[in-house]
């Protein structure tokens, strides 16, 4: 199961979230849940301390 | 001595262009509007009430965008712009990266209904405008595709997953943006040297007319 970067709470299936790899680094999936990238919500990498958006 | 304040902005050496060219085509000129989203980008106001955003994380999330593009498939990345300045840049730059051109209205439909004729899936959605292209943005959010936003100082973060900080209504402004990331994109690939330059110019980028 996979978890929001910025709020840490379970992606379900349902929402409209979004996965990418890192912007910067590439080296890390990020899940971004539906609510926190409506509200542009910061996320930050862990690999590489990349913060967006 | 009168000295021009735009230019007291610490700029490293690391632009991507001469701070002349960028600061002549006010690439870092923003609106009378600040939203508290682009608080982080702004690096101050002018007397005249015009907010400056900052042309060194203007720089860097140009670079960061572009490593981020070059590890996709450029064929699916759809580019956007309603607005007129935006057309031949984005033009261009699909053109020159091999990303797909959505100029003009967007047809509502376009990512989320199958049953349309011109139905495309994207894989990531750079637009010119989240304002303008809100259509595009509401879509690409419903279908979880990555969207990169060239921001103003009027602009939100909402449902963007990379800002680019920049002025994103000025012509030559434009034309600069798609421009440095198509070349930035050509350097990641490896399809241009470090200091090689593009076959095309920015001038061949800009909007005529
Ligand atoms: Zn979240
Ligand atoms: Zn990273």
């Amino acid at each position: 199961m996979s978890t929001c970067i910025s709020c840490g709470r379970k992606v379900t299936p349902e929402e409209k979230a979004v996965k990418m790899t890192c912007p910067n680094c590439g080296g890390i999936t990020i899940w971004r849940c539906e609510k926190c990238r409506l509200f542009g919500r910061t996320y930050r990498c862990p690999a590489c301390g990349f913060t967006g958006p | 001595m009168e000295s021009n304040v735009d230019t007291q902005q610490q700029i490293s050496e690391t632009l991507l262009l001469p701070q002349e060219v960028l600061l002549s085509a006010g690439v870092h000129i923003g609106t009378r509007v600040k939203t508290k989203d682009m608080e982080p980008f702004i690096y101050k106001v002018r007397p005249d009430g015009l907010y400056v955003l900052d042309m060194e994380k203007m720089n860097d999330r140009i670079k960061i965008a572009s490593k981020f593009l070059s590890r996709m498939n450029l064929s699916k990345v759809v580019v956007a712009s309603s607005k007129r300045y935006g057309r031949s840049p984005v033009e261009m730059f699909c053109k020159v990266i091999g990303c797909k051109p959505m100029t003009g209205r967007f047809t509502s439909g376009t990512f989320t209904n199958p049953a349309y004729s011109d139905f495309f899936e994207p894989t990531a959605v750079i637009v010119t405008d989240s304002l303008a292209d809100d259509q595009i943005v509401e879509e690409a959010s419903q279908c979880g595709v990555p969207v990169i936003a060239l921001a103003s100082t009027d602009n939100s973060k909402m449902n963007a997953d990379l800002i680019i900080p920049m002025n994103n209504k000025g012509r030559r402004a434009l034309a600069i943006a798609f421009w440095l990331i198509a070349k930035e994109i050509l350097k990641e690939k490896n399809e241009l040297p470090a200091n090689g330059e593009m076959r095309y110019s920015i001038d061949d980028f800009e909007t005529n007319g």
